[in-house]
């Protein structure tokens, strides 16, 4: 038996492939020393690395045939390391029975996309300030949690989650029931829906992480979070976008697969807002710009004049519709409607205020 | 042996990627900005492979052979080539009537693996010819198409690493470079033992790297003399370069796609976009225009 033991930090790196000594005996210090000498400390390295080429070199080795064992062995290690191989039935099945449409409460919207935001896939929401991003957000948090009977997680980052916006949404889904079972019901649509204030990119993570771990008990008290809310994802990312770094840039590739990721495993709708920028010749552009634009599966344009309520809303992206440019005026139409839904229905529920207040307090 | 000599015989596919011929082991690029219609290119293209040539008498003209999906962008949308296959399928039979059987056969054709970081890409591409060959014993055919929608979405993630090349000077870091030089030899080596034609999408930013109106931009650059050039001059590209050059060189044939300004009208109160391909190589000057329906794509003159 050698040992490539050259200094204490060698010995630190090959941690990784040595911890897979004890579940895989075949992983022996032999073989760790012989990836060794070819510069592979762990799984990873691998990767990197021409294992037909490695295994070429194995073959000369005496202990040949237990290296090869050796390289099979990291292999199949491997082959765990990835995502599961489908089929297009297989995939057919997991869109249509675990991804489901979740309406958003905003007729607009649900007709432009057929019915509302889908499980697993991540909507953006682009539009300048005041224009009614957080409203929307705040809408379909509580169609969600009230017509879908959905958990909702909400992150907000800059203090605009209204509680009592919500439950004046609420009470108005939910319809005026104010007997004490109705008030139960109440009371249980907004415990689901659960808002984090976040003021930094890794505070979300942090966030997202946890949501993560939680996922399998919260699926055994039933109820399942269906809706993850960013408002706005935007003013997460620019503050570490800087000038011309790559790191801000692979923090935000990292931060929307991470979202994605989420999305598709556990068959939430993932909903983020991006607010709008003064671009060149004073064209509004949104404030997560070319890099991020390939991450959402559908992206919308909120937009209007200030002093009414008259908003449209356009689809620039969404993946089995064929909408490049500017939405029709069906859609711009519908969604005037459904702002003016919105606007109708102020303090709807007064009274509940406090109440309310209390139940969905800031976590 | 006779199979052999078929799989190494060039094909065409469908447009617009029908003006040159391709054959299995050459690396397609397709180019173009965010919503160019590069994916429907793809699925398209997966559609005709999966699709028989002949099923009980019905000629459909597909390739018969399998299809590997890797998806980079996470963004697939199963449902989309669902529809497409299924209007494939009714069509020649000239009723809505459709064959479920036939439709589940092709669909089991189709190979999906998603990946949500480089590691699981190269994790993916190391196990694929073992996937491969069960497959090939599970369907009788073998593969055809390795698609890879995107080749590049993770390379700013790649740039940004910082693996520290500890534990001796012949540890290779972690980079966008060593990851790419894995990709492209996994990937030879794979060909090696599937013959199939490699497709890859890339997403680029056309023109100045402003956010955005970039609609105008494309009008801007379609209409000015940017194209022409382009044609008459490869080298000179309407895009910076991102990937390294090891999958540049990797690549034989590249076309490049974008959305155009014009819309064809379909009814009254509804039109599709239309979308221009032109191959960058080998260089073509004839463009071509295409829209994206409902039952696929559809070249426009």
């Amino acid at each position: 038996m050698c040992c490539v033991d050259t200094g204490k930090e060698s010995v630190k790196e090959m941690a990784p492939l040595k911890a897979l000594e004890a579940e895989y005996p075949i992983l022996d210090p032999n073989f760790q020393a012989f990836c060794a000498s070819h510069g592979i400390f762990s799984v990873e390295d691998f990767l990197i690395h021409d294992l037909y080429e490695l295994a070429a070199f194995a073959e000369q080795q005496p202990t040949s045939e237990k290296l090869k064992q050796g390289i099979t062995q990291v292999l199949s290690i491997i082959d765990t390391q990835h995502q599961p191989w489908l089929n297009g039935m297989e995939l057919l099945d997991d869109a249509l029975y675990n991804k489901h449409v979740l309406s958003t409460g905003c007729e607009g919207i649900d007709l432009l996309l057929g019915g509302g935001l889908r499980e697993g896939q991540l909507t953006e929401l682009v539009g300048p300030s005041s224009c009614g991003k957080t409203q929307v957000c705040l809408l379909a948090a509580s169609n969600v949690a009230t017509k879908h009977m959905g958990n909702v997680v909400y992150l907000d980052t800059g203090n605009s989650f209204s509680p009592q916006r919500i439950a004046q949404f609420v009470g108005h889904i939910a319809g005026r029931a104010f007997d004490e079972a109705g008030k139960r019901i109440f009371q249980r649509i907004m415990n689901g829906i659960v808002c984090h204030s976040v003021f930094d990119i890794f505070t979300m993570f942090n966030v997202l992480h946890r949501l993560v771990i939680n996922f399998p008990s919260q699926l055994q008290k039933g109820g399942q979070v269906r809706m993850l809310i960013v408002d706005s994802i935007s003013s997460l990312i620019t503050p570490i976008l800087g000038n011309s770094g790559s790191q801000g840039r692979a923090l935000m590739i990292s931060a929307g697969y991470m979202l994605k990721k989420l999305a598709h495993e556990h068959n939430v709708a993932v909903l983020v807002t991006n607010h709008t920028v003064g671009g060149e010749r004073g064209i509004p552009k949104p404030a997560l710009g070319q890099t991020w634009k390939s991450i959402p599966h559908v992206r919308l344009l909120l937009s209007g004049d200030h002093g009414n309520n008259v908003r449209s809303i356009s689809v620039l992206r969404h993946p089995s519709m064929d909408f490049f440019t500017a939405g029709t005026d069906t859609s711009a139409i519908s969604m005037k409607w459904a702002l003016a839904e919105l606007i109708n229905h102020p303090n709807v529920l007064k009274k509940e205020g406090e109440e309310i207040n209390r139940v969905v307090g800031n976590k | 042996m006779l199979g052999r000599v078929a799989t190494e015989r060039p094909f065409l596919l469908l447009p617009p990627l029908h003006r040159v011929p391709l054959r299995v082991g050459n690396v397609v690029e397709l180019v173009g900005p965010s919503a160019s219609a590069k994916t429907h290119i793809l699925i398209q293209a997966a559609v005709n492979c999966i699709l028989p040539k002949e099923w009980n008498g019905v000629h459909y003209g597909g390739l018969e052979r399998l299809v590997m999906f890797i998806d980079l962008d996470c963004r697939f949308d199963i449902l989309r080539l669902s529809e497409i296959l299924k209007h494939q399928i009714t069509e020649p039979n000239g009723s809505m009537y459709y064959d479920e059987e036939l439709y589940a056969l092709c669909m089991r054709r189709f190979l999906y693996v998603r990946c949500y970081d480089s590691l699981e890409f190269l994790a993916t591409l190391k196990t694929l010819h073992y996937r491969l060959q069960k497959e090939k014993e599970v369907h009788h055919v073998g593969i055809q198409l390795l698609m890879i929608d995107s080749i590049g979405p993770f390379h700013w993630v790649d740039r940004g690493s910082t693996f520290f090349p500890l534990g001796g000077n012949k540890r290779k870091c972690l980079s966008l470079q060593s990851v790419f030089d894995a990709v492209v030899q996994d990937i030879k080596k794979l060909l090696l033992v599937h013959p199939m034609l490699v497709m890859a999408t890339k997403e680029i930013i056309l023109g100045n790297a402003y956010g955005g109106d970039e609609v105008k931009q494309n009008k801007s650059l379609l209409d000015a003399s940017g194209l022409r050039n382009l044609a008459s001059n490869t080298q000179q590209l309407p895009y910076r370069e991102y990937m390294p050059s090891v999958w540049q060189s990797f690549v034989t044939h590249k076309i490049l796609v974008r959305a155009s300004d014009d819309h064809m009208p379909i009814r009254h109160y509804e039109e599709h976009s239309v979308y221009l391909s032109e191959w960058l190589l080998p260089s073509i000057s004839f463009r071509d225009k295409f829209t994206v329906k409902d039952a696929g794509i559809v070249i426009v003159t």
